[in-house]
């Protein structure tokens, strides 16, 4: 007998996925309609929309109180120009490398919580592997330059010189799509439901059969992954990769993409990547005015809509609640 | 030969010994209750049979294969299949979600099959939502299937909890306090549903259960439990008439 009040919550069945191959096509001629600096933050924007879908993976999917993320952007960032640097990689063979390190360093901080270290105590062991990395960058000044930071030239993919931003937004996108339907098959399968199931109820899971060790791995591991690959985009955008740049301060920042988009949603990284990386944009021309609206923005939404602005969508049209099974 | 056989079983958490020494069987096709007061061990006599609990001294085995010491998801693969006291739901995902996340060693998708849609992990998948429906609507609670957990009221969680439970037909089944602030007509269709799955699918269920007129009308066998010890094990007609059952219930 379903109340009224359950009734209004009946999420609908599932239904494609259009939304993450519509979005792209819309966005195909926007480079060809703005100037350079907008074009920057628009590639800045796919850029920590993989940063969101990499970390929303360990937070909101598998509910772990796991902030690694900076490391294993930062790892990624590295490892790509690095081998661009001093192996002579051109850039695209060195997306998926970077993605295997971030996924490398996502299974060891996935460690401690295998061992039953969790909430507070995971969460500052993994933030002082992000600073412990951070130290690593500035001596390893062989590799990366140290404090200086590493100057990599422009990214090369298949013999051709990505020199503008333009030609760097269609690589991103293609990368940000690829490893979006990923996530998305990966997050609609029994993996993924294996994930949410740990998350509310690891007892449960495990009476449901569920080897909660291996998922716990896997989702780490694949998280890492998709924050190495944004790492890797990172490098050919800026091309100078500094220690300074994976601080805590960008922690905070990668953690409010999550929370301002809305905890396990792929929809709300990337509404979380847009809002957060452009709301600073727009006010850089007013100094400390930034700092402000961004701190705002973010204690107003978790105030109002603690299931971020994706819930702010979903009210409107249901098709935003994610499901996780095929029909 | 007994479908689960407990020989000996102690569980102790310190100083503190929860189960001590229990020996019991469990026999398919049968309903076993296990009853006592609060404190006498009888959830943690689940934990010890599903592998969340382990066991100081004794033994479990399950189709004469020792089963403590083994994880509880391995356990769980094995047959053994469990209900959670205070609601073992995933509260975020919906009922049809955690029915299907109950299906999950049985959906046999590999990880590369997921990530690039092979067909036959979609086929798999399709089929594992199939039939998730499919027992959701058996059960009568087609109607929930795309709420939330948490949304849904407390007999409404019981029910996707046993159907969670149910979806791999597993040949035991531990309910623990099934009924407990069940409304008299839920009760009578748990307690269908129980009698159905016994003499239809010959599966074994023990539970646990403080609602002694229920337990009364649906075991076969009841096991009384006082401090971690069995004080009486027979049917419903002679259990009541036992006199440490009296006590442990009555006081003196």
């Amino acid at each position: 007998m379903p109340g009224a009040a359950s009734v209004s919550v009946a999420r609908p069945p599932a239904r494609g996925r259009w939304v993450f191959l519509l979005v792209p096509l819309l966005v195909l001629p926007v480079p060809f309609l703005v100037n350079r600096y907008i074009q920057y933050v628009l590639n800045l924007i796919l850029v920590y929309v993989l940063v969101g879908v990499g970390f929303n993976i360990v937070i909101g999917n598998l509910g772990q109180l796991a902030f690694a993320n900076v490391a294993l952007f930062g790892l990624g960032a590295y490892a790509s120009g690095i081998l661009v640097v001093h192996a002579g990689w051109p850039w695209w063979t060195t997306v998926v490398p970077a993605g295997l390190i971030g996924a490398l360093a996502g299974v060891l901080a996935s460690l401690p919580a295998l061992r039953r270290i969790r909430l507070f105590y995971l969460a500052i062991m993994t933030m002082a592997f992000g600073e412990l990395l951070r130290w690593i960058y500035i001596r390893a000044e062989p590799l990366t330059n140290g404090s200086m930071g590493l100057a990599v030239p422009p990214p090369m993919l298949l013999g051709l010189r990505l020199q503008s931003d333009r030609s760097k937004f269609y690589v991103f996108l293609v990368l940000v799509v690829v490893v979006v339907l990923l996530t998305s098959s990966l997050l609609r399968s029994r993996f993924g439901r294996a994930f949410m199931a740990i998350r509310d109820n690891e007892l449960a899971a495990a009476a449901m059969g569920i080897a909660t060790d291996r998922y716990f791995v896997l989702a780490f591991a694949w998280s890492g992954f998709v924050v190495g690959v944004a790492g890797a985009m990172y490098t050919a955008l800026v091309g100078h990769v500094t220690p300074e740049a994976f601080n805590l301060l960008e922690l905070i920042l990668h953690f409010a993409i999550v929370m301002v988009g809305g905890l396990a949603s792929l929809a709300g990284s990337v509404i979380g990547a847009i809002v957060l990386t452009t709301t600073p944009e727009l006010f850089r021309s007013f100094p400390g005015v930034q700092e402000l609206v961004l701190s705002i923005l973010i204690i107003g939404v978790l105030l109002f809509l603690p299931r971020g602005l994706v819930s702010l969508l979903a009210r409107r049209w249901p098709a935003f609640h994610e499901r996780y099974y095929r029909e | 030969m007994a479908l689960l056989e407990l020989d000996d079983v102690t569980v102790r958490y310190g100083g503190l010994t929860a189960v001590a020494g229990v020996s019991l069987s469990v026999d398919s096709g049968e309903v076993r209750a296990i009853i006592g007061p609060n404190g006498a061990g009888k959830t943690t006599l689940f934990n010890a049979i599903t592998g969340h609990a382990t066991l100081t001294a004794g033994s479990i085995r399950f189709r004469a294969e020792r089963i403590d010491g083994l994880a509880p998801y391995v356990v769980s693969a094995k047959g053994v299949r469990r209900t959670f006291q205070n609601g073992g739901l995933f509260g975020e995902l919906t009922a049809l979600e955690n029915v299907l996340a109950g299906l999950h060693t049985q959906v046999s998708t590999g990880l590369f099959g997921v990530l690039f849609g092979l067909p036959a992990a979609r086929a798999a998948e399709r089929a594992a939502t199939t039939r998730a429906r499919g027992l959701l609507e058996l059960m009568g609670i087609g109607h929930l299937a795309d709420q939330p957990a948490r949304a849904l009221s407390g007999g409404q969680q019981r029910m996707v909890e046993i159907v969670r439970a149910l979806a791999t037909r597993p040949p035991l089944l531990l309910l623990d306090e099934p009924a407990v602030g069940l409304a008299p007509v839920v009760r009578e269709q748990l307690l269908g549903v129980i009698r159905r799955l016994v003499q239809e699918e010959g599966i074994a269920v023990v539970l646990i259960e403080h609602a002694i007129e229920f337990v009364m009308t649906v075991s076969d066998r009841i096991v009384v439990l006082n401090d971690g010890k069995v004080i009486a094990d027979g049917t419903p007609a002679e259990v009541p008439r036992n006199r440490e059952v009296l006590e442990a219930y009555l006081g003196h």
